[in-house]
């Protein structure tokens, strides 16, 4: 027994060390200002800094890094350093040379976004099979989905639409009448006959409602918040052991947004749901609902009583901020700041509340990608983001941290940030998730 | 009576828990009586939220620590943790959806069993500029107020009315308590912890505190 951990814990060594390598190659001989332009490389070692789904490093990854058979343009300004090749010189460096190889990540990845043709060419290959292979699908769409294909791509990725196209059609149209049908049976009932409980639900609904990202204007319109409401209602009801909890308003936004855009042109701001007839209005609906139901199938417990689901994860993200940042750790200890009173907030919302909405899609496609490692892959990407303002929160008092942790200044924020954001989640996913041990203190 | 002055120049810190109904306007009063500002597009509070502002109380600073909390039952679990070191409570309703109201009762229950039990609470019945809509009427409010021996203030957020008195008055009156405790303290064993005296030392964000100036060291 005591010999297989061991094993187990070489394996995980020698990965780690491999992470190292790969980082340290990374950054290595980038000290040519101006353009570089990187292609595959002759080395058949894993590449695990590319923020692909496979974030477990194995070997099998170099092959299919989608990245590197397409050379892009970086433009490097980081002159290179000597790298600490110690794991606790890489930890406390984190801050220098993390951000140097997210930056380096990041830039690779402008050269290569979704709207890359090539890219678009990938998608096109994986969602025209008969059968779509879904690993495929997560790991390209893990770096972001061409928008005009987020409709497809998310409701494959949800698992709400099968792989297989022939079923396709029929299963989805057999689920939006099933949705319909629910509607009639919940939703459109005189208040006489609902209990005292669902009377309070649906109050409570029809409050948060109007107050749903109230930012975009669009979501000002009755009908968009009608809609909210029927699919909130219903997805109440049929799910009793949490029952609507504030918050999940926000989550259904992303998809509305997304659905919308098969039927209704140009920007968010300048559509009108009165332009849709009830019938494809009722489909957007259903699809809102089921893409909900199984987002929301993974996180059962954040929702039901004491949200001991939000609470666990919580608790892991100050684990992780410790290990990475001691420094910032202890300062928001010493200051009594507990990590319940701001992180609450971003896992109840899945971070909606935090950045601006228009970014909000690309970071779906990352979560969704993730699929049943959301949860956990969560605790990273909170955890980078936190750390995005390590500096700032250094310098910071206990009442100053709480509010700037309630106002982050993210309202300038674009793709870029968020891009920098996920890299480096995935970069420490990658490096802690595999040695727990070594970062133990 | 209220100005505002420096934030961390101070001499008592009281914290202060606002808690009713969600969608009664609890934020909205924090975002007045902190900033001077009104949003019509909030959002829900989620968990918790927090601000502070520092006022004069006689010829001391007092600054109010103040906890805004979502209004869902289902959060109470989450929010009630904040009530701990609380030494006072705003109590809103909306004064045009008389469920709020109603709902009062269970919300006093809820402070009693978390919080000392000498902490003050105000009741605010907030929207008052919406007159045609009013469902709670002023009398029924103070007659439940008198009951429950509460302070009681009707105000209206968006038109900043009563919001810096019922505020000011919260805290005055802690002030006062906190004062009269300080005196009392030594005759009587059981008065538990003055007002205003740190209760515990878990979390910062857990204690209402005296700075400066300790008006009965133990």
């Amino acid at each position: 027994m005591e010999r297989r951990e061991e094993e187990q814990q070489k394996r995980d060594d020698s990965r780690f060390n491999q992470t190292l390598k790969n980082v340290q190659g990374f950054l290595k001989g980038r000290s040519i200002p101006g353009k570089v332009l990187l292609t595959r490389r002759p080395d058949p070692t894993p590449e695990p800094i590319s923020p692909t789904y496979h974030r477990s490093l194995s070997e099998n990854d170099a092959g299919r890094n989608e990245r590197s058979d397409n050379p892009v343009e970086v433009e490097d300004n980081n002159s290179s350093k000597k790298q600490d090749n110690t794991y606790a010189g890489k930890l406390r460096s984190n801050s220098s040379s993390g951000e140097q190889l997210a930056k380096q990540v990041q830039n690779l990845k402008i050269g290569g976004r979704s709207s890359d043709h090539a890219r678009v060419m990938k998608f096109n290959k994986v969602l025209s099979e008969t059968t779509v292979i879904l690993e495929k699908l997560r790991e390209l769409a893990w770096s972001g989905v061409p928008h005009y294909m987020r409709p497809d791509v998310w409701r494959l990725l949800l698992g709400y639409a099968p792989p297989n196209s022939d079923r396709r059609e029929a299963v989805l149209r057999r689920k939006r009448l099933e949705y319909l049908e629910s509607v009639g049976q919940f939703y459109d009932l005189p208040d006489s006959e609902r209990s005292d409980d669902e009377i309070n639900m649906l109050r409570q609904i029809a409050v948060d409602c109007p107050r749903t990202v109230p930012d975009v204007s669009f979501f000002q319109q009755a009908q968009v918040q009608k809609s909210l409401e029927r699919i909130l209602y219903t997805w109440a009801i049929r799910h009793p052991a949490s029952g609507y909890v504030q918050g999940i308003n926000d989550l259904v936004t992303p998809f509305l947004v997304i659905f919308l855009s098969e039927y209704l042109e140009g920007d968010v701001d300048s559509w009108s749901m009165s332009d849709l007839s009830a019938a494809k209005v009722s489909d957007v609906e259903a699809d809102c609902y089921w893409c909900l139901t199984k987002l929301l199938d993974g996180m059962q417990d954040h929702y039901t009583f004491a949200q001991p689901g939000i609470q666990r994860l919580v608790f892991k993200l100050k684990e992780l901020v410790r290990r990475i940042d001691e420094p910032v750790a202890r300062h928001m200890e010493e200051q009594g700041l507990e990590f319940l009173q701001f992180a609450f907030r971003w896992y109840n919302c899945l971070l909606i509340r935090e950045i601006p909405f228009s970014l909000i899609n690309r970071l779906w496609d990352t979560y969704l990608a993730e699929g049943d490692a959301l949860p956990d892959f969560l605790v990273y990407i909170y955890a980078s983001f936190l750390l995005t303002w390590s500096d700032e929160l250094k310098k910071l008092d206990f009442q100053e941290m709480v509010m700037f942790l309630q106002h982050l200044p993210t309202q300038t924020w674009t793709d870029q940030e968020l891009e920098m954001v996920l890299s480096r989640a995935y970069m420490w996913h990658s490096m802690f998730n595999n040695s727990p041990n070594h970062l133990a203190s | 009576m209220a100005t505002y002055t420096a934030d961390d120049d101070y001499d008592f810190l009281y914290k202060v828990v606002l808690i009713g109904d969600s969608g009664v306007g609890k934020s909205n009063l924090l975002s007045r009586f902190t900033r001077n500002e009104f949003s019509l597009e909030s959002k829900s509070t989620i968990g918790v939220e927090f601000a502070t502002r520092t006022i004069h109380v006689d010829d001391k600073i007092v600054k109010a620590q103040i906890w805004d909390t979502a209004g869902q039952e289902r959060y109470r679990a989450i929010t009630s943790a904040y009530y701990r070191g609380a030494v006072g409570a705003l109590l809103v309703y909306d004064v045009t959806r008389h469920v709020t109201f109603e709902n009062v009762e269970r919300w006093l229950k809820e402070l009693r069993d978390h919080t000392d039990a000498n902490i003050v609470i105000m009741l605010v019945g907030n929207k008052a500029d919406l007159r045609h809509l009013r469902a709670v009427s002023t009398e029924d409010a103070t007659v439940f107020a008198e009951r429950e021996k509460t302070f009681f203030m009707e105000t209206s957020a968006l038109e900043a009315l009563n919001v810096e008195d019922a505020f000011t008055q919260l805290l005055s009156q802690i002030y006062r308590v906190a004062s009269k405790k300080a005196l009392d303290v030594g005759d009587d064993d059981r008065s538990g912890v003055p007002k205003g005296q740190s209760v515990n030392v878990g979390s910062k964000g857990d204690v209402s505190e005296v700075k400066k100036i300790g008006c009965c060291s133990s």
